[in-house]
């Protein structure tokens, strides 16, 4: 024990002397000379506060937080208990319930937000089709993204059509672009295919921004116009535009459910099956007698839909779209969602969406710290989550964790 | 499965008792004290963090400047939002200010997050006043309470051409940009020009944002051999390298360059291969007293980059209002801004309906590592 | 002829940069199969520590080559451990779990990286004392500068020292070995861990002098400037064939050559699409690359 104890305060110092020579550099060498105050200043709040947390563990290792621990987990059985006994429906019927008030509790920052998670759960589960079901790794899924706001963006303000004839039609062109992105790569594997993913979505984003005649560049395309009802008005049906952040809440909110039973059918179908088959070992799948090609150029296309749905959206919600919205970092982050929930797990992903989304706005308060905490916080829960926040519960082991 | 659901549910109404906790904060805490927020948006992070910061920096001593004389309007406080230039970014911190009762906004720098920013701060009878977007769509939307302080692009080719065919006796131009709203809007305004005004187009070409590598672009010049080599960049950071790789080539021709390469930074980045570059810039006359009111106040923020005057202009554009009116109400704030005229630090201001306030554009040389007027297009005449 | 000719050094010039950065995400993917996001960042890091030597010594009143030739090595030590410190910190911990995690935390540790920078050196670009090497040489019509020589002088020295140090010691026989099969080469006696950190090490090393080297030649650096090279660096290393080191000094030279030629002859806006449609090309014909993957014991 104490043999162990110690090695772990040799690792300790090590570490913090380690640090001290990678930070030192950059805030002590100056032209005029040799500095150490401010380095040492950070470097010893760093220190102290990991030791603090090193004692912690070790305590906790030691069980001398048994005292909070044991009750903590009879306390949690028990909570399990209940929650096993009330069904299914009650908890949905509760999340749903808390979705549909939101708006009558918040303000209007919070809409923002929530409708932000929103979007991004609906390209989450989309992504989640092609990376968690299918096994594809996808680094330019943010294109289809683009497709689908590009091209509302382009028959509203050209031809005035509306919001949901655009929906089916935004989702149309996604899934075709999803199978020209499809079709060459079907022959790759792994990270080849996420080397050529990646281009092709840098490809899009630089014709949407060089590709004047069409997208008017990176000027973007303004004067989109929002999602339009029809409306009770006492007299008669009268065409009103839903441009309030309420009402758009409302929409995605929609859309968001009509993806989530989507994805969860799809889940649940031959399709997804196969999608799962291909996943696990393309080859004997098709000795089962998958159609291993078709099964992938479908799982891109059908998720490049909602990608598109999200798209869609997207251009009605900012009325303007420019090609800056589309950039590698999005896809990165979409992908993030998928892998920090758990990979082919809705409620994960779900999750990982709402952390993604609403942690930066949480450290908003940080300014310049933000994505600094952001990134270090998106590392360490990949270090104690390895599988995600929410893995989904599958027989076996993937292929990739296999490897 | 169920458990997870439950603790779903949980976490989304705790999140509502903290909205509602936070709620109940603000209004505790604007109760305590009253007076005028005013929101800074720009990209402090980033590419153009240099200029986002200039803006901030520009608010912050108009603030200053400003606090004594607002009485029991004031405190004048600032919250600075980042955008990132990112439209989506810009929007979400848009509504941020909403909630957080700013009565102005001043920004953004990229026309391209200015814009859709403007979409709900105007709603919210918020006012908008942007110290460097230049794009013309800004104000030519009909918002009631977008307001501009710098020039416009269109004015800004105007004087480029102007410059190249009077001053300069150009026959020919090559023009490079780099493919932004703000950029490529201005090049191909030049273009167009160009071609009333006799100047032949032996080129342009565009390269992409973020880029440091022009040789190839460069090389094609080389060959060209303009008179005239018209360089639209987003900023001083992408023009510096430009800058040294020109130099490099050993190209020798005239370069003439735009307001948003105005910055400090071009000189310490490009050293002496920054001299004798051209650029249009919205004449400042350094001598005034509120330059130099400006100047002593803004001091503590390192030399003043390219919007730091305006978007010390505009703040205290807003706030000279919203002293005459006596309250912050945008009716009113709005009626006396469009009364207000005054000299401030970067040009005499007066709004006219659209919410322009002119362009005054000159043509400016980098000098022994500093920028000095040279031209003026309206004189046709150097300056002394 | 003129014309070809002086891109034709320019596309050497910055496919010799891609090269190095690129052998750091072949070699980190040869041995751990990790698409290693924050290398990237290292490169950003070596540029940061090229001009913070370089001022100091200069300072000091060292001569120039003196600065220039201390501050590569002291970059490239930092960026070594700088490395280290990353794969100990955010991939060590994860190497039982799915690949898809360890990116993920790469790419988390991309950013942090970044922001770190952003913190200890500002927003703002910082200016290399580009005045340390001026001037050039014309060859005929075509003009060469003394900064591009360096890039290829060093560019090359490095490679051929880092084909030595693979190919000639025991080190690099330790590392082609563990990149063959782990198992077997911890039975037989090379500790893994240490192999692996020394691979992470050395990628950062040449990181690093493409980092210094890229600040001296466009004459500024900032924090957030690993990120396009990085893409562009880890597609070479795809197109040569990943995992496979002379395939990434030729992907990494074709890159440079791509990008310069198609902005030079078709379009300088649609360079970046001419570059990944090549690579998406050759991907279609040859699913692994130019060099192939894994084929002998060239794999590290």
């Amino acid at each position: 024990m104490t043999i162990r104890v110690s090695k772990l305060w040799f690792g300790y110092a090590l570490a913090m002397a380690w640090f001290y020579v990678l930070l030192w550099p950059l805030l002590g060498i100056k032209a005029d000379g040799l500095e150490f105050g401010a380095s040492f200043a950070i470097w010893s709040k760093v220190a102290v506060a990991s030791a603090i947390l090193l004692g912690l563990y070790q305590l906790k290792k030691v069980g001398a937080f048994g005292f909070v621990e044991r009750p903590a987990k009879v306390v949690g059985k028990a909570a399990g208990a209940v929650a096993a006994r009330v069904p299914t429906w009650v908890a949905l019927a509760l999340v749903a319930a808390v979705a549909v008030a939101f708006p009558f509790f918040t303000e209007r920052y919070a809409h923002d937000v929530a409708i932000s998670v929103l979007v991004y759960i609906i390209l989450g589960l989309g992504l989640n089709v092609v990376v968690g079901l299918a096994g594809l790794l996808d680094l330019g899924y943010i294109a289809f993204f683009g497709v689908g706001a590009y091209t509302y963006a382009l028959l509203s303000v050209h031809f005035g059509l509306s919001f949901w004839l655009c929906l089916p039609i935004a989702g149309g062109f996604a899934a075709i672009a999803g199978c020209i992105i499809g079709y060459p790569t079907l022959r790759m594997r792994g990270d080849y295919l996420a080397i050529v993913t990646l281009g092709f979505g840098e490809i899009v984003r630089i014709v949407i921004n060089n590709w004047m005649s069409l997208t008017n560049g990176p000027n973007g395309i303004l004067g989109i116009k929002a999602p339009g009802i029809y409306w009770w008005n006492g007299k008669g049906f009268e065409h009103m535009l839903l441009n309030s952040l309420e009402q758009l809440y409302y929409i995605i909110l929609a859309l968001a459910v009509f993806t989530i039973v989507a994805v969860y059918r799809l889940n649940h179908s031959r399709i997804g099956r196969a999608f799962e088959a291909v996943r696990e070992d393309q080859t004997a799948a098709e000795l089962m007698g998958v159609d291993t090609l078709r099964i992938k150029l479908l799982a891109y296309a059908l998720g490049a839909v909602f990608g598109g749905l999200a798209g869609t959206f997207f251009a009605a919600r900012m009325k303007f779209v420019s090609p800056e919205s589309f950039t590698f970092i999005e896809s990165a982050m979409v992908l993030s969602m998928v892998v920090l929930g758990g990979m082919g797990s809705i409620p994960g992903v779900i999750l990982g969406a709402v952390t993604l989304i609403a942690l930066p706005e949480v450290f908003r308060g940080f300014e310049l710290y933000r994505m600094f905490v952001f990134g270090g916080v998106m590392a360490g829960m990949m270090i104690f989550r390895p599988k995600g926040l929410w893995p989904a519960k599958r027989m076996g082991a993937r292929s990739e964790e296999r490897e | 499965m169920k458990r997870a659901l439950y603790l779903l549910s949980v976490l989304l109404l705790a999140s509502f008792v903290v909205a509602g906790c936070g709620k109940k904060d603000e209004k505790a805490a604007d109760a305590a004290k009253a007076g005028i927020k005013i929101g800074s948006l720009g990209p402090l992070t980033g590419q153009y963090a240099a200029d986002g910061n200039d803006i901030k920096n520009g608010v912050l001593a108009a603030i200053e400047v400003m606090n004594p004389e607002m009485g029991a309007l004031g405190p004048v406080t600032l919250q600075a939002e980042d955008d990132a230039c990112d439209p989506r970014q810009a929007v979400a911190a848009a509504n941020k200010l909403i909630n957080e009762k700013a009565t102005a906004v001043i920004g953004a720098y990229c026309s391209s997050a200015t814009i859709p920013a403007s979409e709900p701060l105007i709603a919210a009878k918020i006012f908008m006043i942007t110290p460097a977007s230049t794009n013309e769509k800004v104000t030519e939307r009909g918002m009631p309470y977008m307001f501009r302080t710098c020039g416009r692009d269109d004015d800004q080719s105007k004087a480029a051409v102007k410059f190249m065919t009077d001053q300069l006796k150009a026959k020919n131009v090559y023009i490079v940009d780099d493919k932004t709203t703000y950029s490529q809007g201005l090049a191909d305004n030049v273009e167009k020009l160009a071609g009333g005004a006799g100047l032949k187009v032996l080129g342009h070409e565009h390269v992409n944002q973020g880029d440091k590598d022009y040789s190839a672009v460069l090389t094609k010049v080389k060959a060209a051999k303009p008179d005239v080599f018209y360089v639209s960049l987003q900023n001083s950071a992408s023009a510096a390298p430009m800058l040294i790789q020109i130099a490099r080539m050993g190209i020798k021709t005239h370069i003439l360059a735009q307001d948003a390469v105005y910055h400090p930074q071009l000189m310490e980045l490009a050293k002496k291969d920054a001299e004798g570059v051209f650029l249009t810039f919205g004449y400042t006359d350094k001598e005034t007293p509120s330059y130099k009111k400006f100047a002593a106040a803004y001091k503590k923020y390192g030399e003043p980059g390219a919007y730091s005057a305006y978007s010390y202009d505009s703040t205290v554009a807003y706030l000279k209002a919203v002293k005459a009116a006596g309250s912050t109400d945008p009716e009113k704030v709005k009626a006396e801004l469009m009364k207000l005229e005054f000299d401030g630090a970067s040009k005499h201001i007066k709004y006219k309906e659209n919410g322009d306030s002119g362009s005054n554009y000159v043509i400016q040389v980098v000098k022994d590592g500093k920028f000095t007027n040279y031209w003026n297009p309206e004189t046709g005449e150097l300056f002394k | 002829m003129e014309f070809f000719l002086q891109q034709l050094v320019n596309g050497i010039t910055l496919g010799g940069v891609y090269a190095l950065v690129a052998l750091g995400y072949t070699m980190v993917y040869g041995i751990i199969q990790l698409i290693n996001f924050a290398h990237g960042e290292i490169y950003a890091a070596g540029g940061y520590m090229g001009v913070i030597l370089i001022s100091w010594l200069f300072a000091q009143g060292f001569p120039p080559f003196v600065c220039l030739g201390a501050a590569l090595v002291l970059a490239m030590g930092y960026c070594a451990l700088l490395a280290m410190a990353v794969e100990k910190l955010a991939y060590q911990p994860l190497r039982q779990s799915s690949r898809l995690s360890v990116l993920l935390s790469a790419l988390g540790m991309s950013i942090f990286l970044q922001n770190g920078l952003m913190l200890t050196q500002g927003v703002y670009d910082r200016a290399y004392p580009t005045e340390m090497v001026q001037g050039g040489f014309e060859l005929g019509t075509v003009m060469i500068s003394y900064m591009q020589c360096i890039i290829v002088g060093v560019t090359a020295l490095l490679l051929v020292a880092l084909n030595v140090l693979v190919y000639k010691t025991r080190i690099g026989k330790a590392m082609r070995a563990t990149a063959q099969d782990k198992t077997m080469s911890a039975l037989v006696g090379i500790n893994s861990s240490r192999i692996i950190s020394l691979t992470f090490a050395i990628g950062a090393g040449l990181a690093a002098a493409a980092g210094i080297m890229v600040g001296l030649y466009y004459g500024s650096v900032r924090y957030d400037m690993g990120f396009v090279p990085g893409i562009k660096a880890f597609s070479a290393a795809v197109l040569g064939g990943i995992g496979n080191i002379t395939g990434a000094m030729l992907g990494g030279l074709l890159i440079g050559m791509i990008e310069v030629f198609a902005a030079g002859y078709i379009s300088s806006e649609y360079k970046d699409v001419f570059a990944f449609i090549i690579l998406i090309a050759v991907l279609y014909f040859m699913p692994t690359g130019i060099m192939g993957e894994n084929v002998d014991d060239t794999r590290v």
